[in-house]
């Protein structure tokens, strides 16, 4: 019931925020668009007839592939739009708890320090994987019932989005409850979403890095850090093939989240308020 | 561990000191505070600003970790969050979410204390309605006044009923007659058991409303008592080299309160006729008389006297 209050109260202060709304609007405006401007008529089996905005495309595409491609625009969107504005709208909702005159009253009330950092984080996953879940399954349902089309690998895409949002909303806790700073916090977070694609040049790297301990140093910093933009790989390379390849990036990325959230949960537990 | 135990709060050479970060200058906020409120009485801690009560009210709920020493609350360790529940908490300075309204605020921490559902819907009008504020529970707290919020958080301590009640400054930014219900609702919760454990400036309503209180002083406590031995009221204090035990207990039965100290006795005589029959008294037996004074001892008095001394 306290952890229920938590996440709702979580809920309550984000909504208060234009960002998410921005975020949901995205989502909506994308759902619209699936739902009224593409026309798509299916003559036999794989070949049909598109039309968008009332217009028939040119030639007739493969529906499958159109079908995967949309698919691939959202997961995308939702990976780094949509990632970007999450981590822009959470990162103040830390810093806000701890706030002079507001986290007196909260450590007053008979739940630990962990069980209240940890109902904020949940609640904060709980309201982005919702929008995921949201935009994934409206698109899916509308483009699945306009072309029969029912690929349940793209579902796939909700749990990647939220699984690296839950990651890097680590690092936004533990700068919060640390530098309790909203900037700081998105800036060193875009930061890692930023690195990322970068960082995972490692074959090419390991050709271009003269020294060995040049090559260690880019390793080390590669397993050490959220793979942002491999697991992003991985669900485009899913919805259009069918396959996922490598559990590498899923596992060290989740030891980053629980080390990062470990630290943030034994400073927050140490600090006088 | 003993959990049920006499006191309401009980802290042992209770310490905490700052580090500033940069320049490792340390404040010692509180310095060894040993303090035992008893259940069911209204408890005043005074002192000048930065004295420490604000400190020592956080490390009781933990807020702030101390440096050494203990603190039980109702017998349990402080730092069990459990030994929190009985507590109703207004704290200094408050700043509630401004997107709450004056209901959801107070379902939003009635749910922290574990209060169900069903009983908040119940609890939520009768408790806006205890401090005023039923016709508000709908708006905004962002549109709220000072003392409006301060009435709030007072219904947010009170929700949960709970055994104590810890409020610093509870009456700050409330009216004259706000602040006269306020006082009256603190009277009322003490009729029903409740341990109330207030930190305030204001001398006057402090000693209207605490049965006992504490002074600290730069993170000491340099006073404890029951107020009606600290504030005697009008007439007069005789300080004598100790008598022989006859004459004290004879003396002790005409005088108001009497207390000594290293070899000196004083005495609180409420007429003058008393005070010279003491002191026919006490000449007759050649005990020297260090002083004699009026006094009209208030709060504020004694509170300037504990003070300035040091
Ligand atoms: N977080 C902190 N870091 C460093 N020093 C602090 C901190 N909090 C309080 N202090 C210092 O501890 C001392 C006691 O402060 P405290 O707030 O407990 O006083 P107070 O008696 O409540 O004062 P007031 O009557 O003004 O409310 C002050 O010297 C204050 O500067
Ligand atoms: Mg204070």
């Amino acid at each position: 019931m306290v952890t229920l209050a938590l996440v709702r109260d979580t809920f309550r202060e984000a909504l208060t925020r234009k960002i998410f709304w921005v975020l949901f609007g995205l989502s909506t405006l994308m759902i619209l668009f699936f739902l009224f401007l593409l026309k798509i008529d299916i003559v036999a089996g794989a070949t049909a007839t598109v039309s968008l905005f009332g217009r028939p495309t040119r030639g007739s595409p493969d529906v499958n592939r159109m079908v995967r491609g949309v698919y691939g625009g959202i997961a995308t969107f939702l990976y780094t739009f949509g990632m970007f504005l999450a981590v822009f709208a959470s990162a103040g909702l830390v810093p806000s708890v701890l706030e002079p005159g507001r986290i007196e009253l909260l450590l007053s009330k008979p739940l630990s320090r962990a069980h209240l950092l940890l109902g904020r984080f949940l609640g904060n996953i709980l309201l982005v994987s919702l929008n995921s879940i949201y935009l994934v399954l409206g698109v899916w349902t509308i483009l699945g019932a306009k072309t029969g089309i029912w690929s349940p690998v793209f579902l796939i895409a909700i749990a990647t989005t939220t699984f690296i949002f839950a990651v890097l909303l680590s690092v936004v806790v533990l700068i919060g409850v640390t530098l309790e700073s909203a900037a700081a916090a998105t800036m060193i977070t875009v930061a890692l979403m930023i690195i990322s694609p970068i960082l995972a040049q490692t074959n090419l790297m390991m050709r271009l890095l003269s020294s060995e301990w040049s090559r260690n140093l880019w390793r080390a910093l590669y397993y050490t850090f959220p793979k942002v933009y491999e697991l992003g790989k991985m669900t485009l390379d899913a919805i259009q093939s069918g396959t996922f390849a490598g559990f590498t990036p899923i596992w060290t990325s989740a030891l980053f989240g629980i080390l990062m959230l470990g630290a943030a949960l034994w400073i927050f537990q140490r600090r006088d308020f | 561990m003993r959990v049920d135990s006499e006191y309401a709060i009980e802290t042992q050479d209770l310490t905490k000191i700052y580090h500033a970060r940069w320049s490792g200058g340390e404040v010692r906020a509180i310095d060894g505070v040993s303090l035992r409120v008893p259940k069911g009485t209204i408890f005043g801690l005074l002192g000048p600003n930065g004295a420490g009560k604000t400190t020592f009210v956080k490390t009781l709920l933990s807020a702030v970790r101390q440096t050494h020493g203990s603190a039980l609350i109702f017998g349990r360790d402080a730092s069990d969050p459990e030994a929190r529940r009985p507590i109703g908490y207004l704290p200094e300075n408050h700043r509630f979410p401004t997107y709450f309204t004056g209901a959801g605020m107070l379902d939003f921490y009635a749910s922290l204390s574990g209060v169900s559902a069903s009983r908040r819907k119940k609890l939520i009008p009768e408790h806006l309605e205890l401090v005023g504020l039923s016709q508000w529970g709908a708006m905004r707290i962002g549109k709220y006044s000072k003392g409006m919020l301060q009435r709030l958080g007072l219904a947010q301590a009170l929700i949960h009923s709970p055994s104590m009640l810890i409020l610093d400054e509870p009456t700050d930014g409330v009216d004259p007659v706000g602040r006269r219900e306020i006082r009256e609702l603190l009277v009322r919760c003490e009729s029903q058991g409740v341990t109330i454990f207030v930190n305030s400036h204001l001398l006057a309503e402090i000693e209207t409303l605490c049965r006992e209180i504490a002074i600290l002083h730069k993170g000491k406590v340099a006073l404890t008592g029951k107020m009606h031995d600290l504030t005697a009221g009008k007439g007069y204090r005789l300080t004598v080299t100790k008598p022989s035990d006859a004459l004290t207990e004879e003396l002790r039965a005409k005088a108001t309160s009497m207390a000594a100290r290293d070899g000196l006795i004083d005495f609180q005589f409420p007429s003058r006729e008393l005070v010279n029959t003491a002191v026919d008294l006490l000449r007759a037996q050649q005990c020297e008389i260090e002083s004699l004074a009026p006094t009209t001892s208030t709060l504020e008095e004694v509170f300037v006297r504990t003070v300035e001394k040091k």
